[in-house]
């Protein structure tokens, strides 16, 4: 059947449609301020075979791995109408635990084969395990939370109780998680609506065609993209600080070989799989690809399974970018896939020079603050990502203060944090002067210190403490990042990865790493 | 007496006038290097030596902030907080884009000052304000020539003792400056100390050009258009100029929602498009209002009706792109070099589209004014069709299609995303280009019903004619529910109504017309978006509700709370009825049909009548297809249409086979 292109251009529309509207129930309904205020969720349409059709512009790292979640569930529960099964396991379609990602089956009436899946995921602020805000500083994955291996939580339109009360049971802020997960039920309830809506007014076979040729075309888009780099094998290097146990340096290797209009990266020289939590599986390698080739293409292309074709990514199993159970990996999803980035921007400058940017801060200085909220003699949980320097290009200096590449959360505002935590915030300020100097300089990080009002715990996940954000073409690297805690006046020097006990009065101190300048500064 | 409205737009000034039972408009060119010229002229033009009242909706505040070009600022906040509006929520606004670009902020870091001195959120005052920093601070800000000031220090709503007192020694420098817990006391900094800061930006701006026009219109009588669809003095206006950013497509609904309750449509669903862009905004009964606007990428967190823009208008240009799709806009060809039917343009357009299958009468545009050239049209539509393996006429189709479908999305967005039906709200469509879209596109929503006013195409300005005298007040005072007795309520929002009193009265309202109408800002615990609730015995079952019709779920069990107080108060002048016409019969006399053309729908030409507006008469139905003309617009009424002409004039279409 010949492709339309009139009617391309509205089903991509309508395709996209649904997953905002499911982002936008999603982001307004949930409870806690990590969701809504932050908006660290995704939602996507997938079809049949767990192929993504659509996703909505939320979550980079979500990219790749939200497609992995839906083949997880399909493969571990047949679902009916009303099913949706949650999961967050990060050995079997999820990446690190906080992540909790809800799918749900589309039926048409008279069918008995789903026809779409939607789906979506949020980051909790805590799923249990040995610290608040289930990002620790771990060994293994057992320590980081509750896993949940692909489980029905809605069966024909009922949520299974226990197994709910089970899951709230084990987390630290029940009240909110119950909040969220309602949200992110009613979100997947929207999009089977909505797709159900659709099906209807154009009949599945249109539909499918659509869904499959809007594949098609964002695969036709990066084929192109990919042509006009230059044919060869382009390696670089960089390595993550440490594993947050042992100082030394954990490294990173990339190969990439670009062949007319297809690219194949091989990570099969990166290290093995390390003690902390830093291990990527390979759901958060595979998001990290999508989103660099995905910033290659100067339109504006559905975000879908056709964009992958072109690419072939080699990692070898048990290595820090294809982990293995029982690895831990919270810090995987949030430190190494910026990692990751910097090492495929880092060869495709070396292919394409002037349209690739130094380094950005690759790190997002985790925060986990939690303990008992005095006024209220409640717990709390706080979770937070901090931004930095952006790295500069050949024509434009790096951005200050602000997230990139992997993440795109907003902060928390310092007088919603003051409402709602026993915390004050005594410092939030451009970290002046931290970007790499060069013909155009790295943007600078940023600075936050944060005084506890009452005894808690702190988690910091960071990276580029040791290591900086490299420059390129000549420009100098960004600075490094820096923790500190200060007690009574006196400033005592962190790690970039630490769980610590703090008191009244301390503060903690996280100054973001700048980013890398690019070209030679001019004398 | 003689009442003006007057628009400012980007192209045209529009006009117009009431006095007594007359009635009439004007357009002139806007002069955007001065647009007090313009108005002027027109109002010179308008009354002669008459004496008369003045609505103006003016374009000074939204293009000081669009073209960068306000006030020499400088903001004045807490020590170690002075980069807050460079960090802003610390995300970037493109997410696929290898640089990130971020909006400069409006007050570069050398003119940011921070002082020691904090507030809790309680209020209570932790560190006291270091009054002997201001002195040199002072010193620092004449040196500067700094022409404008903005002063927003954190939890400042909760106590604005330090932003007084830095006030108060700023006195003495003779500036205009803007305290952030009087421009909105509410919580979270960025977006309040950014809604400030915009103020000051903007009203030196407002003042000279207010001055401008103060040397001829009597300042009594002369009243601004704000953004929230309401009016205000012209000296409260150079204080509060950030109330009057985007008054202009606030006149357009306010103007939609008079007209609508006039003929009995209360539910409406207005859509405004024009050459580069199409306004939409939902209008359940009351106006809706927003405070989560961002404009320029600055958040303006002053409630403002809430209007969704996309980037679809006449001019939007279609091309196919190399992974074969068919794109239309965001691109537009706006008035310069525009489409190719006005001569110069090159790339195809949606007004292109509409003018090769019919739609658009090539000698009848801006009442002939304006000679379109079809012949140009064909030859590109047939190059991109052929290219596309289309049919040319297919080709013209599928860009109206793909435009439809974006201000579909658009319609969507505020409606079915906030929990409303749009088959149950009727399309009132003006602007330019609307009328050649509403009937396709309510067909599209499954929307039974088309408005199409009198003279859409200064809409705005008649709309600006209908305003209240309308302030908007709010305080952040994040009470528990078991904070919530009536009384606690009614004292905290006591100081708020004499604030409002005074003003109204200030503004000229006699106290018999000043309503005041308490609203609360709500949330479940926990949450961070807030509902806006009016205050009534039943508040808390209303926030339920609203929250299932929004987010389709609430629970009664679950604690909430009030975060802001809110009050409106409006000064409602006494109106007159709006004149019905007797009904004429169905059948449009003989010289209202100026002919036929041939007109493509869904792959068939159709005969296709043609006829004046204006020579219709109450009662006259016309049945689709058919092309109705007019000075500022065209209406095209597909086959399964029917218009009917409404006592007032304004225009009535139906569509069969959509279900009401």
């Amino acid at each position: 059947m010949k492709v339309n292109p009139i009617l391309l251009q509205v089903f991509r529309n309508r395709f996209v449609a649904i997953a905002e509207e499911m982002g936008v129930c999603l982001g307004r309904t949930a409870f806690s301020p990590n969701i809504k205020e932050r908006r660290d969720y995704s939602c996507a349409l997938f079809d049949a075979r767990g192929d993504m059709i659509a996703q909505a512009a939320h979550i980079p790292v979500h990219l790749g791995s939200m497609p992995l979640s839906v083949k997880a569930a399909i493969a571990a529960v047949p679902m009916v109408a009303g099913d949706m099964v949650m999961l967050n396991d990060p050995f079997c379609g999820g990446t690190h635990l906080p992540d909790i990602t809800l799918v749900a089956p589309v039926y048409l009436e008279a069918s008995d084969q789903p026809a779409f899946f939607v789906a979506n995921r949020a980051h909790h602020s805590d799923v249990g395990g040995m610290t608040p805000g289930s990002m620790p500083v771990s060994t293994s994955i057992f320590q980081e939370g509750l896993i949940i291996p692909p489980t029905k939580l809605v069966e024909q339109g009922e949520i299974d109780h226990k197994f709910f009360d089970f899951l709230l049971r084990n987390v630290r802020t029940p009240q909110e998680r119950e909040g969220d997960f309602a949200a992110q039920i009613m979100a997947n309830l929207t999009g089977v609506d909505r797709c159900g809506q659709l099906i209807a007014k154009y009949g599945q076979q249109q539909v499918d065609l659509y869904a499959a040729q809007l594949n098609d075309y964002a695969e036709r888009m990066m084929r192109q993209t990919i042509a006009a780099i230059p044919d060869g094998r382009y390696r670089f290097e960089d390595s993550l600080d440490s594993d947050g146990f042992s100082a030394q340096e954990v490294p990173l290797k990339l190969c990439l070989e670009i062949n007319q209009d297809q690219a194949h990266l091989d990570f099969s020289d990166c290290a093995d799989q390390v003690t902390g939590s830093v291990n990527a599986v390979y759901a958060i390698t595979l998001s990290a690809v999508l989103y660099c080739f995905r910033c290659l293409i100067e339109e504006d292309v559905p975000t879908n399974a056709g964009i992958a074709r072109p690419l072939r990514i080699t990692t070898r199993p048990g290595s820090v970018v294809d982990a293995r159970f029982p690895a831990a990996v919270a810090g995987g999803n949030v430190e190494t896939s910026q990692r990751i980035v910097d090492l495929v921007l880092g060869a495709l400058a070396k292919a394409i020079p002037a349209r690739i940017p130094a380094a950005s801060q690759g790190s997002m200085n985790n925060t986990s603050i939690g303990g008992l909220d005095p006024r209220s003699g409640q717990p709390f949980s706080y979770y937070e990502t901090l931004g930095g320097g952006c790295g500069a290009g050949a024509r434009l200096d790096g951005a200050s203060a602000v997230h990139s590449h992997m993440t795109n959360t907003l902060n928390t505002p310092v007088e919603a944090l003051e409402y709602a935590y026993p915390f004050r915030v005594t410092k939030y300020s451009v970290r002046h002067a931290s970007g790499g100097a060069g013909r155009q300089c790295g943007g600078d990080g940023l600075i936050r210190e944060i005084e506890l009002l009452a005894e808690a715990e702190v988690t910091v996940l960071s990276e580029r403490r040791s290591t900086a954000p490299y420059g390129l073409q000549g420009g100098e690297s960004g600075k490094l990042g820096l923790n500190q805690i200060i007690r009574q006046g006196q400033r005592v020097l962190l790690p970039g990865k630490f769980t610590t006990r703090l008191k009244p009065g301390d503060r903690l101190r996280i100054e973001t790493p700048g980013g890398g300048g690019w070209g030679e500064k001019e004398t | 007496m003689l009442i003006i409205g007057v628009d400012t737009g980007g192209t045209f000034t529009d006009f117009i006038w009431q006095d007594g039972d007359k009635q009439g408009e004007y357009k002139l060119l806007s002069t955007p290097q001065n647009p007090a010229a313009a108005v002027l002229t027109g109002l010179r033009h308008i009354a002669g030596n008459k004496s008369y009242r003045l609505v103006h909706g003016s374009t000074v505040a939204t293009n000081a902030l669009l073209e960068k070009d306000g006030a020499r600022t400088a903001l004045i906040t807490n020590r170690g907080f002075e980069d807050l509006i460079e960090i802003g929520r610390q995300d970037r606004p493109e997410l696929y884009q290898l640089q990130v670009v971020k909006h400069p902020p409006l007050v570069p870091a050398e003119f940011r000052y921070g002082l020691p001195g904090r507030v809790a959120q309680s209020g209570e005052i932790i560190e006291e304000l270091d009054e002997t920093a201001l002195g040199p601070l002072l010193d620092e800000l004449e040196g500067a020539n700094i022409e404008s000031i903005a002063v927003s220090l954190l939890f400042s709503f909760s106590n604005p003792k330090h932003e007084l007192l830095i006030g108060k020694h700023l006195e003495c420098l003779g500036l205009p400056v803007s305290l952030s817990h009087q421009t909105l006391a509410e919580f979270r900094e960025y977006e309040r100390t950014s809604t400030t800061l915009i103020n000051a930006y903007v009203a030196p701006r407002m003042e000279r050009y207010l001055a401008e026009l103060e040397a001829e219109v009597a300042p009594n009588r002369f009243r601004i258009m704000q953004s929230n669809g309401g009016s205000i003095s012209a000296q409260t206006a150079r204080r509060e100029s950030v109330r009057t950013i985007l008054s202009g497509p606030a006149g357009g609904a306010l103007g939609a929602a008079t007209i609508g309750r006039q003929s009995g449509q209360h539910k409406l669903i207005s859509f405004d498009m024009g050459g580069t862009s199409t306004d939409v905004s939902l209008i359940d009964g009351e106006l809706p209002l927003t405070t989560e606007s961002t404009i320029a990428g600055y958040p303006v967190k002053v409630p403002m009706i809430d209007i969704h823009t996309v980037g679809a208008g006449g001019g939007s240009i279609a091309r196919l792109d190399r992974g074969g799709s068919l794109q239309v806009g965001p691109q537009s060809a706006g008035a310069e070099p525009g489409p190719i039917c006005f001569g110069r343009g090159r790339e195809l357009t949606v007004t292109d589209a509409n003018l090769f299958l019919g739609r658009l009468i090539p000698d009848q545009f801006l009442g002939g004014a304006m000679t379109l050239e079809p012949a140009k049209v064909g030859q590109s539509m047939r190059i991109l069709a052929a290219e596309m393996e289309l049919d040319p006429a297919e080709l013209a189709e599928g860009i109206l299609a793909v435009a439809n479908t974006t201000m579909e999305r658009a319609i969507k967005k505020i409606s079915v995303e906030k929990g409303f039906d749009p088959r149950e709200f009727c399309l009132f469509s003006f602007g330019g280009a609307g009328g050649m879209h509403a009937a396709d596109l309510a067909r599209l929503l499954q929307i039974p019903k088309v408005m199409i006013p009198t003279a859409p195409g200064i809409l705005s300005a008649c709309g600006m004619l209908f305003a209240d005298v309308i302030k908007d007040y709010s305080q952040t005072v994040m009470l528990g529910q078991e904070q919530l007795s009536p009384a606690r309520l009614k004292s905290l929002l006591q100081p708020l109504e004499r604030q409002a009193e005074i003003d109204l009265q200030r503004e000229g309202v006699p106290q018999k017309r000043i309503e005041l109408q308490p609203l609360l800002d709500m949330r479940y615990c926990g949450q961070s978006f807030e509902l806006m609730i009016p205050l009534s015995a039943e508040f808390i079952a209303s926030f339920h509700q609203k929250h299932a019709q929004v987010y389709g779920y609430s629970n009664p069990h679950k604690p909430l709370e009030v975060v802001n107080l809110r009050l409106r108060a409006f000064g409602r002048p006494p109106r007159r009825a709006a004149q019905q016409q007797p009904a004429c019969g169905p059948v449009p006399e003989q010289q209202a049909q100026l002919g036929t053309s041939s007109a493509v729908f869904s792959g068939q030409a159709c005969e296709t009548a043609i006829f004046a507006r204006n020579r219709l008469a109450t009662g006259n139905q016309i049945q689709g297809p058919a092309i109705l003309v007019e000075y500022s617009s065209t209406i095209v009424l597909p086959p399964d249409c029917r218009a009917e002409v409404d006592p007032y004039g304004h225009l009535l279409i139906e569509l069969q086979g959509v279900e009401s």
